[in-house]
């Protein structure tokens, strides 16, 4: 990798300039990556940590006229010392670039900068002027040159607005601004914004797995941001007002027809921004309803079916066709979709259950039920096995967590997860299982099923062993090893392997060119979301394997956004959005260890639940939203932490 | 309660209170621009910044809530230069018109840059485009007076519940702008509070100086809800209608009516005696003859053609009481049911 001669980044200073190389200092703060893309190298970098130089040809006084320039573009106007100050701060690096500059100007930015700093309402103030600071600093003679008349070369430079949860959603929902609209009552526009991305706010609000609250900054203070539920406020707020959305359908100039397979969330997400595109839309499902695992996996008590239904026919509205109880491969061909429309978009989900490989579970005993099979009949209103009442379930992720809490909620009597690492392993999430807990599941940590045992091909116990925590494996989590001679049985009458799900991939015989992974993926490329048959593209958990909701929504749009340049014979290239992602999930957004200088102690605002003991047997939604003013009390936690890059490339 | 310090001096608030409003408990001033009881706090002008002992950031006393333990420091060189430079950034183009503006003397803005003795201010910057014409044949817009404290668009979505300006534009360029025509009542909230001359009112540009006019308090007659508002009043005349903030059932707010609907107390043509017609012709009566008239009629209509012949129709300017009071009058004493009201109309 090639050296950095300086950086200020994380308060972090590596100072390289006239050292031999070998003597350089390594930066710890930040790694640079070298390309922007392809044939595109990154010289510098100047943003709200500091600046980092790689090459000594980038002039800093540019950089940072460039930048501030950015910084001004993207200030709200509401503060007074970035609004105006920024602009300052502009004007006088652009009259020190354009050779018209004065020594005394360096002082009042330098002042300026460090007022507006100190005292912005958000992070654009707050952290813009900063590198600035920094650079003020470090090349004083640079700038004193500058303040001289000597000449100062134009860089080449691209500059991106984000945030730490902004970066951090894989659809890169303006999370800042739907919060700010909330805080300031403006329901409706918050909601706008959240569709301009994504059509499924009440499913995602509820059901979302969040890495935006993983990446608040305002955890660094006190608590996260209740991103999640603030979304599902204003997509409550809307419905119960018996509002509707206004869609907008800007179409492009040639429109065309594309064919969707699965109405899961990746397949009504591309459908939603296609026909905002006005193309002709068609879906093909193989359940009687949409949703795909949002309403056959996750259950009604996190999800109301009806909340789903609306959100998908608020899609329909836009003239999009859903034919359900069609199996495409079965009841239609891929190969017939690929002839008869423009584009095809494969979102079939991952809905095989995955084996345990453990002895037994094989030999078709009543009783023995898939994770997934299992989620499937109690959301359709079947008990899957009426004569069990104990239930084990073998998995530590949400579906795993999905099962247990369903299973006293169609009176199951005893109710038993057994996973093979410690709760802190468990990839399912922390609410998830602490409400499980108060539900009162047992559970069976750091225990591994062997063999699954029978009397008259029903199943009546699961034979485990006791596991314990050796070495971290590849995934830096402790890899469970068998403890000798620590069998034993759990008796039962129901066993659900809920470990993981794959592909079921036989759709794809007889079309050409989609390759497929030995995972049962179907290759992609991953910026495009096209297949190397050109006209057919896939996303959601057939391309990534089983995930999250909201990654399967930004497949789905990100395919939409190529299917229709595809429609209009634009080359499928990756974007300045699409690089600028990569390169911020190298720079990092979000430090954990950022100090903010603020204080906190405004805990986030806690949902009303509904108790243990009453929710534990009834369908019925555990949390109960927000009201408007507790939503608008905890939008106004928000640090509206936007942040600008500005790289100088070449 | 929580407990902290401010200044060095013990403060106990309930919780949830602002610094500010902790500080002002305790007797201890903040300068404010942006700040109005009647709003949340709006965190645009950064006057009231304090610093927190352990905290490398000043913070918005305005918008941050008190915390257990907490010192607080109101006054120091580095606050002080925050807030001048605050001030001069706005000084970079608001103009220097006060001679001619309808606020000069009752300016926040003047009163500050009084108050830090702002004399010079060294930034420069071109001024900024701003197309925006927000006003009203009521209201009138300067935007080169605005300062964007958004106090406006604040009272007018969080007081009036309408939303009808925001702010609009990136950095530099943003301004506010009307962003619902029909919405827009022309009820003035946004010129009472605005800290500047930016928004004034149409009707009575020029025509006094705050320091001269004598403010007459008195209730609002277009409505029964019973409004406080003081007439601004110089050489006998009414300038313009303004509202102490807090007072009254309205608080300080008025609608289009109250605030601007006064020329009417000065018309030539308005009746202050009854006049009574003779031979084709008005001519002035004293109101115990006028009245006697109009009894002396009823009475004979009634004889002739009977109560049913007679209809009441009452005002939504009076009050519940009086319309009350007007239908038993109807009924009672006409002996008619025909009996309605305007605003039912
Ligand atoms: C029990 C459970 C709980 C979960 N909980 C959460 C959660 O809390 N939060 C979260 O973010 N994610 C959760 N997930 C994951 C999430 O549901 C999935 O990541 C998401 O639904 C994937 O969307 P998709 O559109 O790619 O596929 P799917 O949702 O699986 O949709 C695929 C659709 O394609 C249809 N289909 C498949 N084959 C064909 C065919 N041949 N012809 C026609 N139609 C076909 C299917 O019937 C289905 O409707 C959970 C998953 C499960 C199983
Ligand atoms: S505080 Fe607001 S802007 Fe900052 S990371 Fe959290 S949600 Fe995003
Ligand atoms: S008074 Fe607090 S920011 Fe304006």
């Amino acid at each position: 990798m090639a050296e950095i001669l300086f950086s200020s980044w994380g308060g972090e200073v590596v100072d390289n300039r006239g050292k031999e190389p070998q003597d350089f200092e390594t930066v710890g703060k930040v790694s640079l990556p070298e390309y922007f893309q392809q044939d595109e190298e990154i010289k510098a970098l100047i943003g709200w940590y500091g600046i980092v130089l790689r090459s000594a040809e980038v002039n800093v006084v540019d950089l940072c006229r460039t930048y501030m320039e950015e910084v001004q573009q993207q200030s709200c106007g509401k503060c007074f010392l970035c609004r105006i100050g920024t602009r300052v701060i502009a004007d006088t690096l652009g009259r020190l670039c354009r050779g018209q500059g004065r020594p005394a100007d360096l002082e009042l930015i330098a002042g300026l900068a460090e007022s507006i700093s100190e005292s912005s309402k958000c992070n654009i103030g707050q952290s813009g002027p900063l590198p600035l600071l920094h650079a003020l600093e470090h090349f004083a003679d640079d700038f004193a040159a500058a303040a001289g008349g000597a000449a100062v070369p134009a860089g080449k430079y691209r500059s991106r607005l984000t945030a730490p949860c902004m970066d951090a959603c894989p659809i890169h929902l303006d999370i800042p601004t739907y919060v700010e609209c909330i805080k300031e009552g403006k329901f409706q526009e918050s909601l706008e914004v959240i569709r301009e991305r994504l059509p499924l706010p009440g499913v995602v609000g509820r059901v979302c797995v969040r890495p935006c609250e993983e990446h608040c900054r305002r955890a660094n203070l006190d608590e996260a941001i209740s991103i999640k539920f603030l979304k599902r406020f204003v997509a409550d707020y809307e419905l119960d007002h018996g509002r509707e959305p206004e869609y907008q359908v800007v179409p492009s100039a040639k429109t065309g027809k594309v064919a969707i397979v699965g109405a899961g969330p990746a397949g009504v997400t591309c459908a939603y921004h296609l026909a905002r595109k006005g193309h002709q839309v068609t879906i093909y499902e193989r359940l009687g309803e949409p949703g795909g695992m949002s309403a056959v996996g996750i259950p009604d008590y996190r999800l109301p079916r009806q909340i789903l239904r609306h959100e998908v026919e608020m899609i329909q509205k836009l003239g999009v066709t859903i034919h359900y109880n069609t199996e495409v491969g079965k009841d239609v061909k891929l190969s017939q979709l690929e002839a008869d429309f423009d584009a095809v978009f494969v979102a079939i989900g991952a809905h095989l259950s995955s084996s345990m490989r453990v002895e037994g579970e094989d030999a078709g005993y009543q009783g023995f039920i898939p994770g997934v099979k299992y989620l499937l009949d109690i959301n359709s209103g079947i008990d899957p096995y009426p004569e069990g009442k104990k239930v084990v379930v073998v998995g530590g992720g949400n579906v795993a967590i999905d099962c247990v809490r369903c299973s006293f909620r169609i009176g199951k009597e005893d109710v038993n997860l057994v996973y093979r690492r410690t709760e802190k392993e468990m990839p399912a999430d922390d609410v998830e299982i602490h409400d499980a807990k108060e539900e009162k599941v047992n559970f069976h940590f750091l225990t591994q099923p062997i063999k699954v045992l029978a009397e008259n091909g029903k199943v009546v116990g699961l034979e485990c062993i006791k596991m314990q925590l050796g070495e971290p494996d590849e995934s830096g989590r402790r890899r469970p090893e068998p403890v000798e001679g620590s069998e034993f049985v759990i008796d039962c009458d129901i066993v659900v392997p809920a470990i993981g799900q794959t592909i079921d991939l036989s759709l794809l015989e007889g079309v050409d060119n989609v390759k497929t992974t030995r995972w049962h993926t179907i290759v992609v490329n991953e910026d495009t979301k096209q297949t190397e048959n050109p006209k057919i593209f896939s996303a959601g958990d057939c391309e990534t394997g089983p995930g999250a909701l909201i990654t399967a929504c930004a497949g789905g749009r990100k395919a939409a956004f190529n299917i229709d340049k595809f429609i209009n014979d634009e080359p499928l290239v990756a974007t300045e959005n699409d690089y600028f992602d990569k390169f911020f999930s190298q720079v990092k957004v979000y430090d954990p260890q950022e100090e903010i200088g603020f204080i906190g102690g405004r805990p986030r605002y806690q949902l009303k639940m509904l108790p243990p003991d009453t929710r534990k047997y009834t369908f019925d939604e555990v949390e109960q939203g927000f009201s408007p003013q507790e939503a608008m009390a905890e939008a106004d936690r928000c640090l509206r932490c936007y942040r600008v890059a500005t790289i100088a490339v070449g | 309660m929580v407990k902290l310090t401010i200044d060095g001096k013990e403060v106990k608030v309930p919780a949830g209170t602002t610094i500010l409003a902790a500080a002002k408990s305790a007797g201890i001033s903040i300068p404010t621009l942006c700040f109005h009881g009647r709003l949340d706090p709006i965190g645009s002008c950064r006057m009231c910044v304090v610093e927190i002992e352990g905290c490398a950031h000043p913070m918005a006393a305005c918008t941050t809530p008190v915390v257990e333990g907490i010192s607080v420091t109101t006054n120091s060189e580095r606050l002080q230069r925050i807030r001048k430079d605050s001030l001069k950034l706005i000084l970079v183009n608001h103009p220097l018109d006060c001679p001619i503006c309808d606020k000069g003397g009752e300016c926040l803005l003047q009163d500050l840059v009084y108050e830090f003795g702002i004399d010079r201010v060294e930034y420069q910057t071109p001024k900024p485009e701003r197309s925006s014409q927000y006003a009203t044949p009521l209201i009138r817009y300067w935007p080169d007076r605005c300062i964007m404290c958004l106090r406006c668009v604040t009272a007018c979505r969080e007081i009036k519940g309408i939303g009808a300006i925001d702010i609009k534009g990136a950095g530099y360029g943003s301004q506010v702008v009307v962003i619902d025509e029909d919405k827009c009542q022309s009820c003035g909230e946004c010129l009472q509070v605005c800290p500047t001359g930016a928004l004034t009112e149409n009707l009575s540009r020029y025509k006094g100086r705050p320091w001269l006019v004598k403010r007459v308090p008195t209730t609002c007659t277009y409505c029964g809800c019973g409004c406080q508002l003081e007439l601004n009043v110089e050489q006998n005349r009414v300038m313009a209608v303004t509202t102490k903030e807090g007072k009254g059932v309205n608080r300080g707010s008025l609608c289009v009516k109250g605030r601007f609907g006064y020329e009417f107390i000065n018309s030539e043509e308005r009746l202050t005696k009854p006049l009574i017609k003779k031979d084709g012709e008005f001519r002035e009566a004293s109101w115990d003859d006028a009245l006697s008239l109009v009894a002396e009629k009823f009475k004979s209509i009634k004889e002739e053609s009977g109560p049913d012949a007679i209809a009441g129709l009452s005002s939504a300017r009076c009050t519940n009481e009086e319309n009350y009071l007007f239908q038993k009058f109807m009924r009672a004493v006409i002996g008619t049911n025909n009996v309605d009201h305007c605003a039912r109309l």
